[in-house]
């Protein structure tokens, strides 16, 4: 293997790669990067047996071949060199690394000792979105999400394709994110619909990767899932097992509602999140017609009232952990937030009243009304 | 367990060919799951494992396994899971969120549906569902052969849910993994359908439905006069039926009177044990009322559980939303309630409902019921037709609206107010003797109210 790469080219993509290196004692080679070169183009690979992620470095190729080296030290050198250009060239199992002025030696691994990456069908299933929208909206709902050894089936994304619309899902059994997206806003040659629970880790490694305004390719099979955008490739596996029936938990009745400003609520918030206790609660209910109270107090601490005004329908009273109810009240779109209630104990609804696309929501606290 | 064997010695003799690394790295959990003709079915974890093995380790696989038996030539590696061990949704996590709710949905084993809050041991058995409940007990003990299918019926709030799930919960313990159960409501059928037919997935319902050993449906009637679902249910219950799996259906009412249901469904429900439930008796709800309390870990006279148990006749559930009330109370004001208070609270829940009904609505609900005119009822004439639908009438004036019996009487077209107290009485009296008037007086009630 011999080729020639620019330094910012490369540092692009080792930060790609960085969390999935992971060290495993039994196999080394997983904290290694692979650099392979072939038909004049230079791939950078990693993975940690879950997830594999490619990235394709612009460069000049002389030689074609592969070679794995230990990430940190490969990537500790490729920063702090001062040159543009860097010369690789593999010598038996060792990486020489030259420069105008910086030559070193790495020793590595040979390319058949790195772990081969999973295929996946790419007939079926293949779907197209724009980058932009993919990330806003994973990212609207990853925060619901949380990591559960005793539920792995709700430690990840739920992806419902169906032929005309996309819905994204997440839950840590105390709130939930849905998002929508329909067409146009993605493409598709689905013949059926199909459900696929994306690992936590994976989304948000997705959200990180994928930049604005690139368009998206994800293809699924049964058990695994590849996400296409740009010069960058991760495959992953999915979880196995079925997600909870999630369309149960929207509430249906409404009973009453809030509509508030946006700033102006997260502004409420975090004033109110100085006196909550250890158990993060806050009540809000209407003072009168026109303006919903925020109160929050402890007996060691002090309390506050925060007023904001609002358009309220019904009796407006409910009581939430205030970090949870931040997510959902920063992740809605538009200027104003909406919270529907649909009564005592039950689960809260958190949007916007404009965006019917995505909703958060929320189970109270026990007797916070 | 000869395959076992078989392929426990294969991996002994791998372990010394290769490092020990990469065996506990690629071979350590693999399994060899099937072997047909000359063809071997190694299992792997992941697809990488599988990969890695394909092309690695393929050839020193074959050759080990020629070398115990030798008529294998092909190896095909699969990937599969290993078979996930039971796990019990555990209590809540964390201590610092113990105010936090749950989405409740949540808790809900998402193989079964079913929700681990129900068991048959918080099951209050009383006269008025001692024959569901013991159909249920037969039911586990010998599933699909005893009683199939089994069809349970009774009014809005009276436990058909938690009895059904309460069976699918203790199959599931009882029987572990060998049998697989699946609890739906028909809601739930009809929107699985329509997301099937809409992404053109109708097979997988059908597969899912079809491969389990016990189906729980719940609240059969909402099925009815959907056509398309009606349909799919029909063929599902054949198959299972054909197969002697066991399945327990809910409703409201008897298979006789589903109203929009297809013959042929009725006629299928009606060949396997139909048992009710009816309302509990008051010694039945003290009972139902002191299970609760110790459940939600709630103090109460025995003042106020006989004053609840008084008022709250004909719904468990509304038992269920006084205490919550009570509970509500009593974390909000941080102090015990005094038995003034409490009494309070229950005449608040129990007399809901009764505020928006008008003596006309009744008169009116009564008529469109029996298909006959509101004149009709408050005529003159006494022939067969008129007089039971007249009387249920002024029941449900003095039940719903605690009415004076002499302004029933003179609503009913003028009659004396000692015919309006017999027909109270009489009706009263028949309604726990007689399940068709239970059913109907529960029907008309239902059209009351949703006339509002």
């Amino acid at each position: 293997m011999k080729l020639i790469a620019l330094k910012n080219n490369l540092k692009s993509g080792l930060d790609y790669l960085s969390r999935v290196i992971s060290s495993n004692p039994n196999l080394p080679v997983l904290s290694n990067v692979l650099i392979k070169a072939s038909d004049g183009e230079i791939k950078l690979l990693a993975t940690n047996l879950e997830t594999a992620i490619t990235a394709k470095v612009p460069g000049k190729v002389t030689e074609d071949g592969g070679l794995s080296v230990p990430y940190g030290i490969f990537s500790g050198m490729i920063n702090n060199l001062s040159t543009e250009r860097i010369s690789l060239e593999s010598v038996k199992n060792n990486l020489e690394v030259k420069t105008d002025n910086y030559e070193a030696n790495i020793q590595g691994l040979g390319e058949e000792e790195f772990p081969i990456f999973p295929k996946i069908r790419k007939e079926n299933n293949f779907l197209e979105i724009n980058s932009t929208v993919l990330n806003e909206n994973l990212k609207k709902v990853v925060i619901a999400a949380e990591m559960s050894e005793i539920r792995p089936e709700i430690s990840g994304v739920l992806l419902v394709a169906e032929i005309d619309q996309i819905k994204l899902v997440a839950t840590n059994s105390f709130r939930l994110a849905e998002a929508i997206i329909k067409k146009p806003q993605f493409q598709n040659n689905f013949n059926q619909g199909v459900k696929a629970i994306i690992p936590l880790k994976t989304a948000e490694e997705i959200t990180r990767i994928i930049k604005d305004d690139q368009s998206t390719k994800i293809y699924l099979d049964d058990s695994q899932i590849l996400v296409e955008t740009g010069d960058v490739e991760i495959i992953s596996r999915l979880i196995e097992g079925t997600y909870p029936d999630y369309e149960a938990i929207i509430p249906k009745n409404i009973e009453s509602q809030a509509v508030m400003n946006k700033g102006e609520l997260i502004n409420a918030l975090k004033l109110a999140s100085v006196f909550a206790a250890k158990g993060n609660d806050i009540r809000m209910k209407n003072k009168d017609a026109k303006y919903v109270e925020i109160y929050s107090g402890s007996s060691n601490l002090g309390e506050n009232n925060y007023s904001i005004p609002a358009e309220i329908a019904g009796e407006f009273r409910i009581g939430f952990n205030w970090r949870f109810l931040l997510d959902g009240v920063r992740a809605a779109s538009g200027e104003r937030v909406i919270i529907k209630l649909s009564g005592q104990g039950k689960p809260a609804i958190i949007g916007s009243p404009e965006d019917k696309q995505y909703s958060y929501i929320l189970a109270p606290l026990k007797g916070g009304e | 367990m000869e395959r076992e064997e078989l392929w426990k010695s294969v991996l002994s003799e791998l372990e010394i060919q290769i490092s020990r690394p990469n065996f506990l790295t690629w071979l350590k959990s693999s399994r060899l799951t099937d072997i047909k003709d000359d063809i071997a079915v190694v299992s792997l974890p992941n697809y990488f494992t599988k990969e890695w093995v394909e092309n690695k380790y393929n050839k020193l696989i074959i050759s080990t396994l020629k070398g115990i038996n030798y008529s294998i030539k092909r190896v095909d590696y699969v990937v599969e899971s290993a078979p996930k061990p039971v796990s019990f949704p555990k209590e809540q996590e964390t201590k610092v969120l113990e105010k936090q709710l749950l989405l409740q949905e949540t808790k809900i084993d998402p193989e079964t549906n079913l929700n681990p809050k129900y068991t048959l041991d918080s099951f209050v058995v009383g006269s008025f569902n001692e024959l569901a409940f013991s159909a249920a007990e037969a039911v586990i003990k010998n599933i699909g052969t005893k009683y199939n299918p089994l069809f349970i019926y009774g009014g809005v709030g009276l436990g058909k849910t938690h009895l059904i799930q309460g069976i699918g919960n203790e199959i599931k313990s009882l029987y572990k993994n060998k049998v697989k159960i699946k609890y739906v409501t028909s809601e739930k059928f009809t929107n699985e359908v329509i997301w099937a037919i809409r992404n053109r997935r109708i097979e997988d319902v059908k597969s899912v439905y079809r491969s389990v050993d016990v189906l729980l449906i719940d609240d059969i009637q909402f099925i009815g006069g959907k056509e398309k679902t009606e349909e799919e249910f029909f063929y599902t219950f054949n198959s299972l039926y054909e197969n002697n799996k066991q399945i327990i259906i809910s409703s409201d009412r008897p298979p006789k009177s589903l109203p929009v249901l297809e013959e042929r469904l009725r006629s299928r429900f009606e060949g396997g044990m139909i048992a009710d439930i009816t309302y509990p008796e008051y010694e039945a709800r003290v009972a139902i009322i002191k299970t609760k309390i110790q459940e939600k870990e709630l103090e109460l006279e025995q003042k106020i559980i006989e004053l609840i148990a008084k008022r709250a006749q004909r719904n468990i559930r509304e038992i269920e939303g006084i205490l919550n009330k009570i509970i509500f109370y009593q974390s909000t004001k941080e102090k015990v309630l005094s038995t003034e208070e409490l009494g309070k609270i229950v005449a608040e829940m129990t007399d809901r409902g009764a505020i928006n009904i008008s003596p006309n609505q009744v008169i009116k609900s009564v008529a469109d019921f029996f298909e006959i005119l509101p004149n009709d009822l408050t005529g003159r004439s006494r022939s067969k037709e008129l007089v039971e639908p007249r009387q249920i009438a002024i029941f449900l004036l003095r039940d719903m609206l605690d009415m004076s019996f002499p302004y029933i009487a003179s609503k009913v077209g003028k009659r004396d107010h000692s015919t309006a107290i017999y027909a109270y009485k009489k009706i009263n009296n028949d309604l726990t003797k007689n399940p068709n008037l239970h059913q109907k007086v529960m029907m008309i009630k239902e059209l009351v109210n949703k006339a509002e």
